[in-house]
């Protein structure tokens, strides 16, 4: 009934990462000068994976998946290679673009308003949706739609249908495009602070939905949060950002429970733990981010780091291997450095 | 213990529906529905819930920034509700608000010195020169660099706004700060800057909190007690060790089963809520959780369960939750 997992080139060769990022930049003009806000990031995700991204805020989560799509504003410029089964998303023709855009790959925003249009009532917007990529009945589509706005949680669905965006509440708008997302059975899900806006009951709910998702249909899903219990309970890999560049990348396992680059630690020390004895005190990464237009020369988080060291300010780190899979981008994880 | 700062009594405070848009016509939105409760001095009060179910309208009711439908809000031994506008501008000194949004809440056209001088004006206090001596130590107070005070709000990140905020609440050196998901638009590392320096005022002024917050473990970080809010209603309060512990409502306990943990070894079993979300323009008869309660029974579709305190000091409102009395 759906496509398999795996795609097979011809040839015979088979591919099973969904999507490859390698080597990819993406820079913002301001005033007349272009600044890094994404720097050489790389990653894969196999089918039915789901890899985090995690980091402060402004450290380049969305551009990054911005970037995937092709979707960032025109003061951007982008480099490096794009790779969705094989073909270079990049290079891609914009009509190719748009057939793959919200039908193989689609993508939940950080903002529901800009991928919800304001004049058409919430029904029209998921069926036309499904009918645009599918070969479905009106009927059918109506159907299929609002039961996907149930299985999100909207127990209204029916009377929802026939509203407006504006006439729903910032977590129902939220759950509409989840469902928008959802219902033509995507591949790749690229999902940017999906429940944040959410409380914890229904975000239960859709972390569950998307779990179902990767593992009825093999989805992939691309998963960006600053949320670290989500991403705990989610993910299959991890991708920590820090100041537009990966610092640290491995299974959920290695990035919680033998986590590497001092930002790494620094953040999984700053979260209030249920379990933790009440008032113990939270030990915050004292400092600010850097902004886009004084990155630091040698490593971005020199300047907030407790471990750093003359070379850290002089020379930018690269991202050393900890164990297979495991990398981090600190001084300190280079076996040459004799550590 | 410390005498009790705040008493609040059957609160309720209902929003008229206009016609047209709802079906249900000429009702009211019953945002906070008999709300009773004490607040001690220096205590710290966390209020979780629902989105929707009215913990902001709650906390500006308890301000009286916006006018309670009925009840009693005692500040200080006087019923608030009853007071004056002069009364009540000589009393809104002892009780401040933090708002969520860190940016939306400060004037965009006020340099950083303005916005924290202008409270003192306003309230006729000290001369030029010891306004200008106070704000600069309140800057610095909460870790900000006095040479900040001529600039403007754009110019700060999210967590140095929300430091701003609490600075302009603080000047005025209330008894009371209701703090309105003070720190749900920071990201971890800057979140917790903001609840040391929470915590360090606090010790430093005697202040009481009034903490609302969607992240239950901040929330059970910082309380003392904690009260769960659903539809307007009181579901449960304990203090905070108690009710994460051994929480009693079926509500809290599908709450507390929602919170993702940061260890990918602990994929818990999920308690995940079905049913209706209920409107609070048509709260459901009986208890108003039933329709999406895991363990209804007849009884609760159809009776209100009374609030009772089933163990010492802890509280709860739920016909299956056995011992107590009302
Ligand atoms: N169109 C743009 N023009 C110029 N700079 C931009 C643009 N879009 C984003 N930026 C900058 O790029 C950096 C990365 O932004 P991005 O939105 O990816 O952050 P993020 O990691 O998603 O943060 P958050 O958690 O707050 O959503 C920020 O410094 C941001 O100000
Ligand atoms: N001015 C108003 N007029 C009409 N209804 C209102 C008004 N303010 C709030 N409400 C309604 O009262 C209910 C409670 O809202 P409130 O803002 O107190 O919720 P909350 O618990 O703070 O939610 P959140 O977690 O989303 O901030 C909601 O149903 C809301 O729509
Ligand atoms: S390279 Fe140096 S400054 Fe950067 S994280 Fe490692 S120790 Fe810290
Ligand atoms: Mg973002
Ligand atoms: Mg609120």
């Amino acid at each position: 009934m759906h496509k398999r997992c795996q795609t097979t080139l011809p040839g015979g060769a088979v591919l099973s990462n969904v999507l490859e990022v390698d080597s990819l930049s993406v820079e913002f003009r301001i005033n007349g000068e272009y600044f890094h806000a994404v720097h050489d990031v790389s990653f894969h995700i196999e089918s039915g994976e789901t890899l985090g991204i995690v980091g402060e805020s402004g450290c380049g989560k969305s551009v990054t998946s911005l970037a995937l799509l092709r979707l960032l504003t025109k003061n951007a410029r982008v480099s490096g290679e794009v790779s969705y089964k094989g073909r270079n998303l990049l290079d891609l023709p914009d009509r190719e673009m748009r057939q793959i855009r919200g039908n193989e790959v689609s993508m939940i925003f950080q903002e529901p308003m800009t991928s919800l249009n304001p004049v058409y009532k919430i029904g029209a917007q998921i069926s036309e949706a499904l009918r645009l990529h599918t070969q479905t009945t009106p009927r059918r589509a109506w159907q299929q739609s609002m039961e996907m706005l149930r299985s999100v949680g909207i127990a209204r669905a029916e009377g929802v249908m026939g509203e407006y965006p504006h006439q729903l509440s910032g977590g129902m708008r939220q759950r509409v495009m989840i469902a928008m997302s959802m219902v033509c059975n995507p591949q790749l899900l690229i999902a940017d602070e999906p429940t944040t806006a959410l409380d914890v009951t229904i975000q239960a709910q859709i972390l569950d939905l998307m779990r179902k998702l990767s593992k009825d249909l093999g989805t992939s899903v691309l998963l960006i949060t600053h949320d670290l219990g989500v991403v705990a309970e989610m993910c299959d890999r991890v991708a920590v950002m820090y100041a537009g560049e990966i610092v640290e990348q491995g299974t959920a396992k290695d990035i919680f429970h033998n986590p590497q680059h001092p930002y790494t630690r620094g953040l999984l020390n700053a979260i209030p733990k249920l379990d933790a004895a009440s008032k113990e005190r939270l030990q915050p990464i004292e400092g600010n981010v850097p902004s886009l237009t004084r990155m630091p020369k040698g490593c971005h988080f020199a300047p907030r780091c407790p471990l750093v060291f003359e070379k850290c300010r002089a020379e930018a780190p690269g991202l050393f291997r900890v164990e297979p899979g495991h990398l981090s981008r600190c001084w300190l994880n280079d076996a040459q450095e004799g550590n | 213990m410390s005498e009790v700062l705040l008493e609040i009594r059957d609160l309720k405070k209902h929003f008229p529906v206009r016609g047209g848009i709802s079906r249900i016509g000429g009702g009211a939105v019953r945002a906070v529905d008999g709300v009773s409760l004490e607040v001690r001095a220096g205590e710290t009060l966390g209020i979780v819930g629902e989105s929707g179910c009215g913990k902001s309208t709650l906390g500006r009711s308890i301000l009286r920034l916006i006018d309670p439908t009925s009840g009693v809000v005692n500040f200080s031994g006087r019923n608030i509700l009853k007071l004056n506008r002069s009364q009540m501008r000589a009393i809104r000194r002892e009780m401040q608000i933090v708002f969520q949004d860190p940016y939306a809440s400060l004037n965009p056209r006020y340099t950083i010195f303005q916005t924290l001088s202008e409270p003192l004006e306003v309230h006729g206090l000290f001369d030029a020169s010891e306004r200008k001596h106070r704000v600069y130590a309140i800057l610095e107070r909460v870790g900000l660099d006095p040479s900040y005070a001529s600039r403007y709000p754009h110019e700060f990140s999210g967590g140095q706004r929300q430091r701003i905020g609490i600075a302009r609440a603080l000047i005025l050196q209330p008894k009371l700060m209701v703090l309105d998901e003070p720190v749900a638009a920071l990201d971890v590392s800057v979140q917790s800057q903001v609840i040391n320096l929470l915590e360090d005022l606090q010790d430093e002024y005697q202040l009481t909190y009034i903490f609302i917050a969607h992240d239950l473990s901040v929330v059970k970080h910082i309380s003392d007690r904690v009260l769960v809010m659903y539809l307007g209603k009181m579901a449960e309060l304990a203090s905070a060790d108690e009710l994460f512990a051994n929480p009693l409502h079926p509500y809290t306990q599908a709450l507390l089963s929602a919170v993702p943990v940061p260890n990918p070894d602990v994929r818990r079993e999920r308690q995940i809520l079905q049913g209706d979300l209920p409107s609070p323009a048509n709260p459901p008869p009986g208890c108003v959780f039933h329709t999406r309660c895991p363990i209804a029974e007849d009884v609760c579709r159809r009776e209100i369960p009374e609030w009772r305190e089933v163990k010492p000091a802890h509280f709860t409102a739920c016909h299956l939750v056995k011992g107590g009395t009302p």
